[in-house]
């Protein structure tokens, strides 16, 4: 028993010491951070995707909070609803963005783009896009490999089993520009999702002249500016032998749809076209 | 017998092409390529419709790094544009169509300049600018695949006291046998190319370093060698990548390169025996770089028939080399050795300086790859000493930093790892990726204005 006593005592003052030591230092040494930090991380994505240009969604919360406002900073995987929440914790008035999304400028399908070789590699674009032009005889388009369902961190990307081209789910896309960033041939571009979804845009990226780029690929964009000059918004300019339809100017008529000679031209989102109404037979004379 | 410490594999050697030299016939129509070497692609100095002759300048060099290229055959520029390379990406070319006539001319031409003899006429008065600016006009490149402009090697600091010329005869790849039958046939205008070489860089001695697997062309050497030169000719072991640049400095002379320096930090310049070849040509018989040996084979049923060394034209359609493709089923056609060849996409493109075979292989899918089991093969079998599992896990997840701090940039991209890795990951094709993007950002960081 002569032992217990003043193993009680001496571990009890150690424990005592050391409280004292940690109260004084919490007290002396407290960070405040402001609570809405955390309120407002609670309401992002949490996927670090760096779309807003922060280090993540921790530094996007503290740069809002330390300036007060949002001017500058948009979340664009946070829903509506949950933008005008921080907005409302911030005391602000959320900004209207426009909705963006990712579009794939290259249609060039296994039907459309034959098939010259095989690939037995590492299933890597960035690996095959090193090393040669890829499967088909095109080098400006898509390789299948699925580089950017990989880095997409909403799932919002899929290859498709039969085109071999990655499919955008536009309710999950959230315009990060992962998908972007992770394409060795930048074949994915982030453009006004449009209104009432409606879109029109170029989807192809070879950039060799017309005869060759059509040898490679039956819905390559070759350079004819037909659809430059049929646009009355002046959105369509041609750069090497491509044509690119500028987003902001784009007011979707689909006039170039409709001249353009390989259907490299896509749209989404508007109206399946009515059945064509029986043309009227004209009398002939004699 | 003399070969480097660390790692190294042992792949089937599979050398059965003959050693004759198959003089192929010059095409009626060459398609040159603007960038064929490091650096900067040549500057086309013709225009479409212009009659040009054999061995006149077409390119200009652009740049330090960079090389002139010449006529392969005379005719009538049809076209300066684009065309599709061997890995299927496009670059400049110009395009030559020779005309009947022009060709007869040509082959006689030629065929004088084969049968001319040996010449030794080294005049005593000779300069090593004046060697190096013939080399710097011939269009010469290095010829064992790396195509870095050989007047630029030649051309050494004092202040480097570079002392030895390595000329680099092993052919370590499987199949390759381009340089052994270069050495084979032709040991005495090898050995009076690298005289002009040794002369022109100023060092004090040169080694001629071949694998033991290669008794036909070490004895030619040695028959055509004059003792009074200051030329060894040294067997090294048969071991891949014994020809790599680092391996045989280290075999030969037990100097180590640092990482991310070049042979002249330690007093060697390496060379290929082909590159001596065409130091004489242009020497000697004042024909640019145009022509250069290629290696046909591979394992096909019916290789026998083509399978061989045929000297040809630069520019010559890889469709007019001396082969046939199976009718059916899957094979590989790989330009340039089965370790560090490159895959062939386009079989229309044209035969560059670089191209030092072709091979038709069957039979060597890649298997599905397994899990690492974290054996070590790869670690062993590394020529340089890295980490090849860890390296492509890097690539693979894109942790650049990580990469770059286990020395990523010194991988010599030989393939030993893949080749030993039992669970058969491509572990090559994730470090070369992670490679070039290191490099990559370690230039940006340099060209960055320094804060």
């Amino acid at each position: 028993m002569s032992y217990l006593y003043p193993a009680i005592i001496i571990l009890g003052g150690i424990g005592l010491l050391g409280a004292m030591a940690l109260f004084i230092v919490g007290k002396r040494f407290r960070v405040d951070t402001d609570p809405r930090i955390e309120e407002i991380q609670e309401l992002l994505p949490g996927a670090n995707c760096g779309a807003c240009g922060c280090k993540g969604c921790g530094d996007f919360a503290e740069t809002c909070v330390k300036r007060g406002n949002l001017e500058g900073l948009n979340c664009p995987g946070a829903t509506k609803e949950a933008m005008q929440q921080i907005a409302t914790i911030l005391g602000v008035v959320a900004q209207e963005t426009i909705p963006m999304v990712a579009v794939l400028k290259c249609n060039g399908c296994v039907a459309a783009r034959p098939q010259i070789c095989e690939y037995d590699g590492a299933k890597s674009c960035a690996v095959i896009n090193a090393v040669a032009a890829g499967t088909s005889g095109c080098s400006y388009g898509c390789l299948g490999c699925g580089d950017c369902t990989e880095a997409c961190r909403f799932g919002a990307l899929s290859i498709d089993s039969e085109t071999q081209l990655p499919v955008i789910d536009e309710d999950k896309c959230t315009a990060c520009g992962l998908c972007a960033k992770a394409c060795p041939r930048n074949l994915l571009e982030m453009r006004y999702k449009g209104k009432r979804n409606m879109r029109v845009w170029v989807a192809c990226s070879n950039r060799d002249r017309g005869a060759v780029a059509r040898k490679v690929c039956n819905v390559a964009c070759i350079g004819c500016t037909k659809c430059a000059s049929a646009c009355p918004f002046e959105a369509i300019s041609i750069v090497d032998n491509l044509s690119y339809i500028n987003f902001e100017k784009c007011k979707a008529c689909r006039k170039c749809v409709a001249v353009c000679p390989t259907g490299a031209i896509l749209t989404h989102g508007f109206p399946a076209p009515k059945p064509a109404a029986e043309p009227v037979k004209e009398a002939v004379t004699a | 017998m003399k070969t480097f410490k660390k790692g190294g594999i042992h792949p089937p050697e599979n050398k059965h092409a003959s050693s004759d030299i198959i003089t192929l016939p010059l095409p009626m129509k060459a398609v040159v390529m603007m960038s064929q070497h490091i650096g900067a692609p040549a500057r086309p100095i013709v225009t479409k419709g212009q009659h040009v002759d054999r061995g006149t300048l077409i390119a200009e060099s652009t740049g330090f790094v960079s090389a002139g290229v010449h006529a392969p055959i005379s005719g009538t520029v049809t076209a300066v544009d684009k065309t599709s390379g061997i890995n299927g990406y496009t670059g400049a070319a110009i395009v030559i169509q020779a005309s009947l006539d022009d060709h007869n001319r040509d082959e006689a031409q030629r065929h004088e300049e084969l049968e001319r003899p040996v010449s030794r006429t080294l005049s005593e008065n000779t300069t090593p600018e004046e060697i190096r600016k013939i080399i710097s006009e011939a269009g010469i490149v290095g010829l064992g695949g790396a195509t870095f402009p050989t007047a630029v090697k030649l051309c050494v600091k004092p202040e480097a006291h570079v002392d030895t010329l390595i000329l680099n005869g092993c052919e370590c790849e499987p199949y390759l046998t381009c340089d052994n039958a270069l050495m084979t046939n032709h040991a005495e205008k090898i050995l009076e190319g690298v005289e002009l070489m040794v002369l022109a860089s100023g060092v004090k001695k040169a080694i001629i370093a071949l694998e033991d697997n290669k008794p036909e062309a070490y004895r030619a050497l040695l028959k055509a060698l004059d003792p009074k030169w200051p030329i060894e000719i040294v067997q090294v072991k048969t071991k891949y990548p014994q020809g790599g640049e680092k391996q045989l400095v280290e075999a030969l002379t037990r100097r180590r390169i640092g990482s991310g320096a070049l042979p002249a930090s330690v007093g060697v310049i390496v060379n290929n025996v082909a590159t001596a070849y065409a130091v004489y040509q242009a020497f000697y018989d004042k024909t640019p770089l145009i022509e250069r040996i290629v290696t046909v084979d591979g394992n096909i049923e019916g290789v026998d028939e083509f399978r061989g060394n045929y000297r040809v034209a630069i520019g010559t359609s890889l469709k007019d080399l001396n082969f046939n493709l199976p009718e059916e089923g899957s094979y590989k056609v790989i330009s340039g050795g089965p370790m560090m060849g490159r895959p062939v996409v386009n079989i229309d493109a044209p035969v560059t300086k670089g191209t030092s075979g072709i091979l038709i292989l069957e039979g060597v899918e890649r298997a599905e790859p397994q899990p690492c089991i974290r054996c070590g093969a790869c670690i062993e079998a590394c020529p340089m000493g890295l980490e090849p599992y860890l390296l492509s896990d890097y690539g693979r997840l894109h942790i650049w930093h990580d990469a770059e701090a286990l020395d990523v940039v010194d991988c010599i991209e030989c393939g030993c790892c893949s080749y030993s890795c039992p669970s058969r990951r491509p572990l090559l094709d994730f470090i070369r990726n992670a490679k070039q993007k290191v490099m990559a950002d370690i230039r940006a960081r340099n060209a960055a204005p320094k804060a």
